[in-house]
């Protein structure tokens, strides 16, 4: 543990007295979500082809992307879509892949012609990733889908090229990718690439499951598991397939979210994987290019009875705020949603059921998700969109799902108290957590099966307070992806947090890093520690602005 | 065939028996008193009895038959005990020691004596098997179950009884198809709860959960008070992810068995999820005292003892479980936790690979054939 950390663990008491005095303040007024998409004129809707054949990957549908394409300084959107089955093929407008730009006024422009990001080559697409790989300022985007994976450079002028030809990103064939994470794990300042992998599959060998007559979505346990794979940044657009020689080889799995964090504070990204029906497996960086999956270690293997649950998105953040990341992911209605609470950097506590996660989550089968702090109370909250696997039974479709936090202690579920646009039933999938209109309250944008996708503005009325913060790497990555920053409010409070766009289940998150200040208006200072290893402080910065921090030389 | 009503057949076979000594005024003044129905007043004048006729086996057995009735179970158990200390292979007193076993749910120490008694004097069989039977469901021994009863089904099959304990042991034994056939010679006779609690029970094995629904609430209705009804449906909510109406029908169970296994052990299982270590143990204790070697209440205990940090009771049970049971894939995985969390990283790794293997070939026999 280097001294940085050290420091962080020694604030830990002063944090606890100050939580004691927080919880007596009065509460403040809870944000609701509006659904503003219906403003704007896109054809993109969430479309998994289901006609009555029920083929394997129509489960999974609807990727979304939040990232600034064009660099004027507003959040846009990308979705992904399903195709044609069994050709599997976007043989139709509907099934192509949609990029809308943030107008600025609360309105999209569909610019996915124009970007040259239809994916009309592609086959049915699943997560995405958004990272600027080749540090040239403008973020690129990776698409996983069932056929071959998609590699877009952003050449910085509103148009993509499909480098994957030349980038050596390949894969075992018929090899089915779900989701994808940009982060640098060697902190050789380019950003590398982990695929989670769900299966072999084809229209082909598909398989029909049915009951009393009547299909379902087959078990997941029929079709083989397998690798997730790692792509070492070589530079100048060039990645080498390191799957094995970084020890990820080893292990099959049937991957779902990725989450990236440095859960042992040793200044190297470690990554989580969620795995459909097989454990989960935790990474742990050895620092010397290779991983150790410690999933049994760390505790997070299964959950408390030694079961394998169908582990869905999965997200890292420090929901307690004792500087160390900790690790949520949800799953299928009657199993238990996984809250995970780092022990110092060297395990996991199961968290579900004093937080009250396990009761609250009982009813419902989770998809992407993970910590925002919506309300700006400096507590991450927990969301997940949500719906089941098969559309059979009463409560199929059903509402996601947001537990606010109640002191870093445990979960209370405002589902139903943040307006009627959030608690919307459907076959919920993708997720991202967003700023869309700079005000510093964080916006949800949520994919459903069959459905326009909704972008849920932060109705930011409580007079909360907040800062967001911008990385730009110099000798790190220049995304800053893996920055970890520690903001001390004027009062002593500390706060945590990360920079990562990984998050959840197929999706890809604002890249800046969010702080909620509750009603203090005063910060101490930001601490970053940057992937290179340069610790940078910036003093009394302002709140409520998004503040831009290039990383220092040294 | 309720145990009560056996129970009460062998505490008035002994007491119509002759006293066999001197000072009969008491004794015959307690065996009134029982008859009558005062049971307190009965249970002192046994014991007034036997403070002067310390050795007599009849006066013992009818005060323990007494306690029992007044549902003062630990009091007959020490009563029959001590009469069976002075003559260890007295049937009636083993059998009613059994009996008492039963009542408190402590299924393994009823099933010893009914096994001895019948051995001794058969000619208790008949009114033993079933509650012999009985104790076999509750203990897991289904397939003993089975063959004890199934040379008496030509004979006592169609007597609802008997049907409903044979069919619970062919359910449990996994012999369906037999299951089926009895279940349909008590719908021969009409309606009843027990068929369809029976029904239900085959159907959420199939995971037909729906139907299974439907028969576990018609038996509930039928017979709120039917053992068993309430811990099916509170297994076929856990399925449905209905966690919350399962702790309720758990605990109605509960409410009318307080051994009652499976509900136990899921409300042990329910409250070690949500990190209610103390209430969890309480629950999985009870479950273990019905079934004291069961190896799934065992391992959900190691794992109490693992979320709680106490890593040595939490090896050495899961060691022990490996050892018996060494295709446990779940508890080889916590061992290796266990083994990690003490730094034995080399019994870790080992106790992992096993672990995987387990789990590899059981996946490979996944047909795929049930929804998730």
């Amino acid at each position: 543990m280097n001294r940085w950390w050290a420091v962080g663990a020694l604030s830990l008491a002063v944090c606890g007295l100050w939580v004691s005095a927080g919880g007596a303040q009065p509460e403040t007024r809870r944000p609701h979500f509006t659904d503003i998409a219906p403003k704007s004129n896109f054809a993109y809707r969430t479309d998994n082809n289901f006609t009555g054949r029920k083929y394997f990957p129509q489960t999974m549908c609807g990727g979304v992307a939040a990232f600034d394409f064009d660099n004027d300084g507003r959040m846009d959107l990308f979705f992904t879509n399903g195709a044609k089955l069994p050709e599997l093929q976007k043989t139709d407008p509907k099934f192509y892949n949609c990029l809308l730009r943030n107008r600025g006024d609360g309105t999209f422009e569909d610019v996915t012609a124009k970007a040259g990001l239809l994916g009309k080559d592609l086959g049915f697409s699943f997560g995405v990733a958004a990272g600027d790989y080749d540090n040239d300022g403008f973020e690129d985007l990776f698409i996983c889908n069932a056929g071959r994976n998609t590699l877009y450079h952003n050449n910085g002028n509103g148009t993509f090229t499909d480098v994957t030809g030349q980038s050596g990103i390949t894969k075992p064939k018929d090899v089915l990718s779900v989701a994808a994470a940009w982060f640098d794990y060697d902190n050789d300042g380019k950003l590398d690439l982990v695929v989670s992998n769900y299966t072999v599959w084809t229209p082909q060998i598909d398989k029909v499951c049915a009951i009393n007559g009547q299909e379902y979505y087959c078990h997941p346990k029929i079709y083989p598991s397998v690798a997730h794979r790692l792509y070492h940044n070589l530079g100048n657009g060039h990645f080498e397939d390191v799957t094995d020689s970084a020890g990820f080889g080893k292990d099959l799995g049937k991957g779902m979210g990725i989450a990236i964090a440095d859960f042992n504070g040793d200044g190297y990204m470690d990554v989580f994987v969620a795995n459909d029906t097989v454990r989960n497996f935790l990474y742990i960086n050895q620092k010397n290019g290779t991983f150790k999956e410690s999933g049994y270690e760390w505790g997070v293997a299964y959950d408390e009875n030694g079961n394998a649950h169908s582990s869905m998105g999965a997200d890292a953040r420090d929901y307690d705020n004792d500087g160390f990341p900790d690790l949520f992911y949800n799953n299928l209605k009657g199993q238990i949603w996984g809250l995970f609470r780092n022990m110092g950097g060297k395990y996991m506590s199961y968290a579900s059921g004093m937080s009250h996660v396990s009761r609250l989550s009982e009813h419902s089968s989770g998809w992407s998700n993970g910590f925002f702090d919506y309300n700006n109370d400096g507590w991450k909250d927990l969301y997940s969109s949500n719906g089941d696997i098969d559309n059979m039974g009463a409560i199929s479709r059903q509402p996601d799902t947001l537990f606010e936090n109640v002191d870093g202690k445990e979960f209370r579920d405002v589902t139903t108290q943040v307006g009627a646009d959030f608690a919307h039933a459907g076959f919920q999938r993708g997720s991202a957590f967003v700023d869309l209109n700079n005000d510093g309250f964080v916006d949800l944008v949520v994919t459903s099966l069959d459905e326009r996708p909704r972008i849920l503005m932060n109705s930011a009325d409580n007079g909360n307070h907040w800062l967001l913060v911008n990385t730009i790497g110099r000798r790190s990555n220049r995304d800053g992806v893996g920055a970890v920053m520690k903001l001390t409010t004027a009062s002593g409070r500390t706060l945590y947090n990360h920079v990562s766009t990984s998050d959840g289940f197929m999706s890809s998150s604002d890249k800046r890093v969010h702080f909620g200040l509750g009603n203090e208006k005063m910060i101490e200072s930001l601490e970053i520690r940057w992937p290179s290893g340069i610790l940078q402080t910036v003093k009394k910065p302002k709140a409520d602005q998004i503040l831009t921090v290039t990383e220092p030389s040294r | 065939m309720s145990a009560a009503a056996i129970l009460a057949l062998f505490a008035f076979a002994l007491l119509a028996q002759e006293p066999a000594a001197n000072h009969d005024a008491i004794l015959q003044h307690a065996i009134a008193l029982q008859q009558a129905g005062d049971l307190d007043g009965a249970i002192r004048a046994y014991r007034d009895y036997l403070a002067v006729e310390p050795d007599s086996l009849q006066a013992r057995s009818n005060l323990g038959a007494a306690l029992a009735r007044a549902g003062r179970y630990e009091e007959a158990i020490a009563e029959y005990g001590a009469g069976l200390q002075k003559s260890p292979d007295n049937p009636a007193l083993l059998l009613n020691l059994g009996l008492a076993y039963y009542k408190t749910g402590r299924y393994p120490e009823a099933a010893a004596r009914f096994e001895r008694g019948i051995s001794l004097s058969p000619q208790f069989k008949d009114q033993v098997t079933l509650l012999l039977a009985a104790c076999y469901n509750n203990l897991g021994r289904y397939k003993d179950a089975v063959a004890l009863l199934a040379p008496l089904e030509k004979d006592k099959g169609g007597d609802a009884g008997f049907d409903y304990i044979y069919g619970t042991a062919l359910i449990g034994g996994g012999d369906e198809a037999a299951a089926t056939a009895v279940m349909n010679r008590i719908l021969s006779h009409g309606d009843s709860p027990e068929v369809y609690l029976l029904r239900g029970t085959l159907e959420l094995a199939a995971h037909d959960r729906d139907r299974a629904r439907a028969d576990l609430e018609k038996a509930i209705a039928l017979n709120p008070r039917l053992p068993g009804a309430h811990a099916r449906y509170g297994e076929l909510l856990l399925a449905v992810g209905d966690g919350e109406r399962a702790r309720a029908a758990f605990a109605q169970e509960l409410a009318l068995d307080p051994d009652e296994f499976t509900s136990n052990l899921n409300m042990g299982v329910l409250a070690k999820e949500d990190q209610a270590y103390v209430e969890a143990r309480r629950y999985l204790e009870r479950a273990l005292k019905t079934r004291p070697n069961d190896g799934g209440v065992r391992y959900q205990l190691a794992n109490v003892d693992l979320a709680t940090g106490n890593l040595e009771p939490a090896r050495q049970a899961l060691e022990a479980l490996t050892k018996e049971s060494p295709e446990f894939a779940e508890a080889h995985a916590s061992l290796a936790t266990v083994y990690y969390r003490m730094n034995r990283s080399a019994d870790g790794d080992r106790e992992r690979a096993i672990s995987e293997k387990l789990m590899e070939q059981r996946d490979a026999l996944q047909t795929g054939t049930r929804p998730r």
